[in-house]
Order: structure tokens, then C-alpha cells, then sequence
């Protein structure tokens, strides 16, 4: 029943801190960025069109590490984002690197709206950059600037809206609509970028106690997950109407309980939801990754422990892989990183082995 | 009567679904089965689940090339591949016969603890139900049980040199029958001198008798498998004199219940003292669910005026009997309190920060350390060139060739 699980070639040499599948159902790339400074592009098919431990397509190195990376429009281009507070376009076809904008300080996220062709940067300089990728033509433009009132630690995108998950709890919520529009107007070229003042769509607060972690929203676009660093989800919806907003709900997960009786809580390290079932998976400091079903409220599995924190976990545009990135030492960062420990698994999963368990 | 009933009765425990493999209990068959196909019949190689051991053995030799040796998680006496059990089918008929007295042992054990615990009167006392239970429950083989055990301690006391606890808990009975129990025609004796006590002090003997059955049974109940005592004794002589003592003892406990329910049977007097202890107000308190002062004075009053005449009378034995029920409290207290204690508060967050995520916290370390020099930002459109250092030629023409 366990699903068929495989290493990758030639991982990363150290932390991983973002794994994504190419927006392609029919492609099996992954790209990867980690604290090596380098930005990974894979391909698990062989010649045959088989999906297996795959090959190192390309490298690209940075200043500093990198702390995301995801896809653009296709599958040759991605856009990364890291420590030497850039955020870049990289085409796969010519290696070229262009840098969009520059933060005043590390950049922790990017995400790409293929709906409204933007790239959403979201800074520890507690800001959001907003470009729009395809006036590269014009060298001149310059992204937009969101304040946001607190160090953003987690963003998410569906089809029309954007989660931004920041320190003291905050969460906003914002019309990706309202955005790309106010992007095309602000285009104008301001030396250092358009500041502007975005009232979210929703303001929250995050429902969990601790740090925010993780966001990632249903892909039906009703709702999203977040994680703290206390093994606790969150399973909320933007709808605000008083019916759906009592359905949200938070449970405990990635704990363990010591000999002494102490539970040790591990951080919800990383969300990914299922894009064919919504059903999602979670990725904590304990090296487990669960699959839950977030409308009938229950855990469809758990996969054996992996030796080391789970770092980032994706699924396959098609539904039918889900990678694992694990890494040692993520949630403190003092430990070293001893060779060979920076492993990215991916399992291919069965039919209906992600599939929620109440038949919807 | 009316009040809340305080957990499943024992016919209720008894007719539980139980795993042959681990001794749990569950609710119904189906989550018995599910857990055995779970817990024991579970592939480890693929995680497929079994219906059966035999299930599970073929599929291993089958698909794994493996022999199944023993049943997992199992009992360490109940490992054995031979046996096929699904759900409740197929256990060994001395098997479930040893969990029903064990189910049975426990229950009263548990009894026992709570009246001992709380001060009440058996659950039911006053409907007669429990005394008429009773008997039922410590059926013939129970009491060669007992039986067998004393005359285990016995030899045991007699051989090892007696130590003062093994004495006292045959307490009264015992005395006069030191040597008795050595030898096995003596026993036959026993029931003689038991005889004259129920007539001379009519609850002297009995409730030592009573009392005994439970300190008696309980430290070789909890062990789990009596089965080998009461299966083994009958095969044995005993079996010939064991059976008289049970027509002439019994006897006498009706007798004494006739003589010593009136103590218990004050109970239709109690409401007479609790009736007026309760006011309007708390009555209607009562009423509305909660229950007030009123309750914890009851076993109060029937400490006071019902148990008093039996309680004074059966000292020795009673307080050896909460003496050990105490034990076994202050012992599971002792366990499970810091438990209790401990999982509530004791979490132990592997990554705590208010404010610095842990991106953050290993961006400040050294090695990862990036100031970007402003200066060369100018220069940052020509730079990318220079940048990919990190490209892999090789594996760019196997990309060039995919596309």
C-alpha cells in the first residue's frame, strides 16, 4: 500500500528551504533552492519518460543562499529569491538572470499568479515587491512597494488572492485583482519603485497561537492551511461569512512524546496542498510528513519518519508525486550539515493514496 | 436507585469483544477485527493487512519470501502462528474461559476499590442485587482457587520459616489450622472448624470469608492468566473434598446475610437520616443535577449507623483488605499522577521564537553571512553574466536535447 519513494541525484550540499514541481502536469522538473547558494533544476524523467531518481539539469549559483524559488509563466523560466535581497528571473533555456528588484533586506518568498502575471515578492524588510514579469522588455520598470506592518514570514497565492503570514500573528489577505491593477498604473518608472498603501482584502488574525510557519491555500480557492511552529494547522476559509468562518478549525500534529513524558513539539515546517484532491500535506521538525483531509478533518496517512526535519514538501502539478525535501538542523540552524544528510525524496503516489477518505 | 450508574456492569464487560493476541477490549467486532488486521495481521514489507495469521503467513511466503514465525505485538504466550483467530472466532476455549474470570476478578476488584475508595455501599446494595451477584460470581472454581493458593502459602510459610503478612490474611480462619493445610486430608478438617465459628460468631466467620475472597483472588488475578489453578485443581483430589465445604459454607453466609443485611438493610432507614439533612434549596439543587453536600454525608451515615455493627466485628480482616485496596490505589495513584501532571504543562517547543523565524536565525549565522555592497549595485545589470558560475555544461546539452 506505502507508496514507491525515491532519492533524488545529486541533492543540494546543504538546507534545503524550497522545492517546487513544474506547473507542467506532464513534466516531472523539480526545482530546488537551498542555503548552498544554489538553485537546483532537476528532471526525474529518464530518456524514457520514466519517472525515477532523475538527473541535475542545471545550476545556478548566487551571492548568498537562496531562500525560494518557483516557476513562472512556463516551465523555462523560474524566479528566485534569497539572502543577497534580490529577487531574479532566470531563464532555463539561456542560464540569463535578470534581477527584477532589490529588497532592503533578505527576501524569504516569491510567488508567481499566472492569472494575473505577477511576481509577488515578500521581504523581511516587511514589504512586498510586485512586478510584472513581462515588461522585462522594458528594463526601466520598477515593481511596487506594499508596506506590510510586521516581518512577513509565509505568502500564498490561489487564482485570485494572495496570503501574506507575518510575525505577531498577522495575516492579510489580498484581491490579487486589486493588486495587478494597481502594478499596471504605478508602472510609471519611479527610481526606487512606487510605494503604495494597499488596504488588504481581509485582515486576520492567525487562529494559531504561536509563529506563523506556513500558509497554503485550497486550490478550489476556498480556503487556506497555515502551520505554526508549535505542530499545530490551521484549516481556515476566506469566505467571512459567519457560517464558514465557524468551520475553521486547528489540530495538533508533529509532536512526540519523550520518555519522560514531555511532548516535544516540532514546527509545521511546510503545507502543500494536493492540486487534484485538496487534500494537503504537512511537513514537520519531527521528519514526518502527513497527508490530511482538510474537509472531512482527518489524517489519510502518515509516512515513516525521515532522519531529519522536513524542510519543504510539493506535489506534482498532475497529483501523482509528492517530493520531500529533508534537511538537518533547519529549525535552529546551529547544527552543521554533515555530507549526505540534505536528501529530496520523492514518493509516487497511488491512485487515491492522497485522495480524502470521505468520497467527495 | 435512579442515580447515575457509574460504568458498565459486569455482564456488559463480559460480553465485550476482545483481541486473543493482546487482551484489549474494544467496543464492537468491527473495531476488533480492524485492529487485529492492524496490529497484528500487518504486513511490515508493504503494509498490506491481513485478515488472518495464516493470511499473513501465506502473503509473506508468497510475496516476500518470508516465514511468518510470530504474531506481532502479541502477548508473549499468544504469539503462536498455529492458532487462526479472526475477531472473537477461533480462540482456545480455555483461553476465553481464563478472560471471562479474569474480566470477572477485575471487576469486583474495581468494586471492591471503589466502596473502599468512596464509602459506599456496593453499587446496587440496595436493590440486593450485589450480594446475590456475588455468590454467582466466585463460583467453584474460585474458590478452589483459593484454596489451592492457601495451601500454597501454607507450604510455602511452612517451609520458608512463615513471615508475619502470609498469617495474617488467612486471619481468623486460619489459626486454628496451622498444620492443617500441610497435608491434604487435614483440609477436610477445615470445613469442621469452620463449622462451629459460623454459629458462635456468626459474622466473624463470614465476613472473613468474604473479605478473604478478594485479597485472595486479587494478587493472582491481576497476574492475568489464572486458567492453570482452577484447571489444573480439579484434575486433583481436592476436587472430593473441595466440593463439601461449598454446600456447608454457603449456608451460613445466607444466614449472615439474613443477620447481617439488617446492618445493610438500615438502608431504608438512611433516607430516613438523609431526607431531612436536605433543604429545600438543595433539594432542588439535587434536582437540577447538582449534587451538594447531600452525598458526601451519605456514606457518612451509613458509615455511622449501618457499617458500624459489621465494620467493628471485621476489623482485622477489613483493614487488611483496605490496607491492600489502599496499596494498590496509593500505587496507581503514584503512577498515574505525575502523568497526569506532566502532559499538561511539559511541552517542550523544539524551535521557540516570538519573532525570528528560523530562516532568520540561521541567516545571522557566519557562514551564511551576505551584506549586498550598495556601491556595486549599479553594476548589478551587467553582473548576472559573470554569475553563473554554477552552470553545468554537461547536463545544459542533455537539457538542449530534451527540448
Amino acid at each position: 500500500m506505502t507508496s514507491h519513494q525515491f532519492t533524488v541525484v545529486s541533492p543540494p550540499t546543504d538546507a534545503i528551504s524550497a522545492l517546487k514541481f513544474s506547473p507542467d502536469p506532464n513534466s516531472a522538473r523539480i526545482v530546488v533552492s537551498s542555503w548552498d547558494k544554489n538553485v537546483y533544476l532537476y528532471d526525474l524523467r529518464d530518456e524514457n519518460g520514466k519517472v525515477g531518481e532523475g538527473k541535475l539539469l542545471q545550476k545556478f549559483e548566487h551571492r548568498a543562499p537562496v531562500l525560494d524559488v518557483c516557476f513562472g509563466e512556463n516551465e523555462n523560466e523560474i524566479y528566485t529569491a534569497g539572502l543577497d535581497w534580490d529577487v531574479r528571473k532566470i531563464d532555463l533555456n539561456t542560464s540569463e538572470q535578470t534581477v527584477l528588484s532589490s529588497h532592503e533586506a533578505g527576501v524569504r518568498h516569491v510567488v508567481y499568479s499566472r492569472e494575473h502575471n505577477l511576481v509577488i515578492s515578500a521581504s523581511w524588510d516587511s514589504t512586498l515587491h510586485i512586478h510584472q514579469p513581462d515588461a522585462g522588455a522594458n528594463p526601466d520598470s520598477q515593481p511596487i512597494i506594499v508596506p506590510l506592518p510586521s516581518k512577513p514570514f509565509s505568502i500564498s497565492a490561489t487564482a485570485t488572492k494572495l496570503i501574506v503570514a507575518m510575525a505577531s500573528r498577522a495575516l492579510h489577505i489580498y484581491d490579487l485583482k486589486a493588486l495587478a491593477l494597481l502594478t499596471a498604473q504605478a508602472d510609471t518608472a519611479a527610481p526606487n519603485g512606487t510605494r503604495v498603501e494597499v488596504e488588504p482584502w481581509q485582515r486576520r488574525e492567525s487562529s494559531l497561537k504561536f509563529m506563523t510557519r506556513a500558509v497554503a491555500c485550497m486550490p478550489d480557492d476556498a480556503g487556506y492551511a497555515s502551520s505554526s511552529i508549535e505542530g499545530r494547522v490551521a484549516v481556515e476559509w476566506f469566505d467571512p461569512s459567519p457560517e464558514s468562518q465557524a468551520r475553521k478549525y486547528a489540530f495538533k500534529c508533529h509532536r512526540q512524546t519523550a520518555e519522560d513524558g514531555v511532548d516535544v513539539v516540532y514546527p509545521v515546517n511546510a503545507l502543500a496542498f494536493h492540486p487534484v484532491f485538496g487534500t494537503f500535506a504537512s511537513g514537520g521538525g519531527d521528519g514526518v510528513v502527513a497527508l490530511w483531509d482538510g474537509i472531512s478533518k482527518r489524517r489519510i496517512r502518515q509516512y515513516q519518519k525521515y532522519q531529519h526535519s522536513v524542510s519543504a514538501v510539493a506535489f506534482s502539478a498532475s497529483g501523482q508525486h509528492l517530493a520531500i525535501a529533508v534537511s538537518p538542523g533547519f529549525e535552529d540552524g546551529h547544527d552543521e550539515v554533515p555530507e549526505g544528510t540534505v536528501k529530496i525524496y520523492v514518493r509516487e503516489l497511488g491512485e487515491t493514496e492522497a485522495k480524502g477518505k470521505g468520497a467527495k | 436507585m435512579g442515580k447515575k450508574r457509574r460504568g458498565p456492569s459486569l455482564e456488559e464487560l463480559l460480553e465485550r469483544p476482545w483481541c486473543y493476541y493482546c487482551e484489549r477490549d474494544f467496543d464492537d467486532l468491527k473495531i476488533l477485527i480492524s485492529h487485529q488486521k492492524a496490529k497484528h495481521f500487518k504486513c511490515d514489507n508493504c503494509n498490506r493487512r491481513l485478515n488472518t495469521a495464516g493470511g499473513l503467513s501465506v502473503h509473506l511466503s508468497q510475496v516476500h519470501k518470508e516465514q511468518l514465525t510470530q504474531v506481532q505485538n502479541a502477548l508473549p504466550n499468544r504469539m503462536g502462528v498455529d492458532i487462526e483467530i479472526f475477531g472473537m472466532e477461533g480462540i482456545p476455549e480455555d483461553v476465553l474461559k481464563a478472560h471471562r474470570q479474569r474480566v470477572a476478578s477485575q471487576f469486583q476488584q474495581a468494586e471492591l476499590d471503589r466502596q473502599h475508595a468512596t464509602g459506599n455501599p456496593p453499587t446496587g446494595a440496595s436493590s440486593g442485587g450485589q450480594p446475590t451477584k456475588k455468590p454467582k460470581l466466585e463460583p467453584v472454581s474460585d474458590l478452589k482457587k483459593r484454596l489451592a493458593e492457601h495451601k500454597a502459602r501454607r507450604a510455602e510459610a511452612l517451609a520458608g520459616g512463615s513471615s508475619g503478612d502470609v498469617t495474617p490474611t488467612s486471619a481468623v480462619q486460619s489459626t486454628p489450622t496451622p498444620g492443617g493445610y500441610a497435608q491434604s486430608p487435614p483440609v477436610a478438617a477445615t470445613p469442621q472448624y469452620s463449622y462451629p465459628q459460623p454459629y458462635g460468631g456468626p459474622p466473624r466467620c463470614y465476613s472473613p470469608v468474604g473479605g478473604q475472597q478478594v485479597p485472595g483472588g486479587s494478587p493472582y488475578t491481576p497476574t492475568g492468566y489464572p486458567s492453570p489453578y482452577p484447571a489444573g485443581l480439579p484434575a486433583q483430589p481436592p476436587v472430593s473434598y473441595g466440593a463439601p465445604p461449598f454446600p456447608q459454607q454457603q449456608p451460613p453466609p445466607s444466614d449472615n446475610r439474613f443477620t447481617g443485611l439488617p446492618a445493610a438493610s438500615n438502608l431504608p432507614q438512611r433516607p430516613a437520616f438523609a431526607v431531612p439533612s436536605v433543604n429545600a434549596h438543595e433539594m432542588q439543587q439535587m434536582h437540577m443535577g447538582h449534587v451538594p453536600s447531600p452525598t458526601p454525608a451519605a456514606p457518612g451515615h451509613s458509615n455511622g449507623s449501618s457499617a458500624q455493627p459489621t465494620e467493628h466485628v471485621s476489623t482485622p480482616v477489613d483493614n487488611q483488605i483496605s490496607g491492600a485496596a489502599n496499596d494498590v490505589a496509593s500505587k496507581t495513584e503514584a503512577t498515574s499522577k505525575p502523568k497526569k501532571e506532566k502532559t499538561k504543562p511539559a511541552i517542550r517547543l523544539v524551535y521557540n521564537e516570538d519573532t525570528l523565524s528560523p530562516e532568520e536565525k540561521m541567516a545571522q549565522l557566519p557562514r551564511y553571512a551576505y551584506v549586498p555592497d550598495r556601491s556595486t549595485q549599479t553594476a548589478l545589470g551587467e553582473l548576472p553574466g559573470n554569475v553563473i558560475v554554477g552552470r553545468i555544461q554537461e547536463s545544459d546539452t542533455v537539457l538542449d536535447t530534451t527540448h
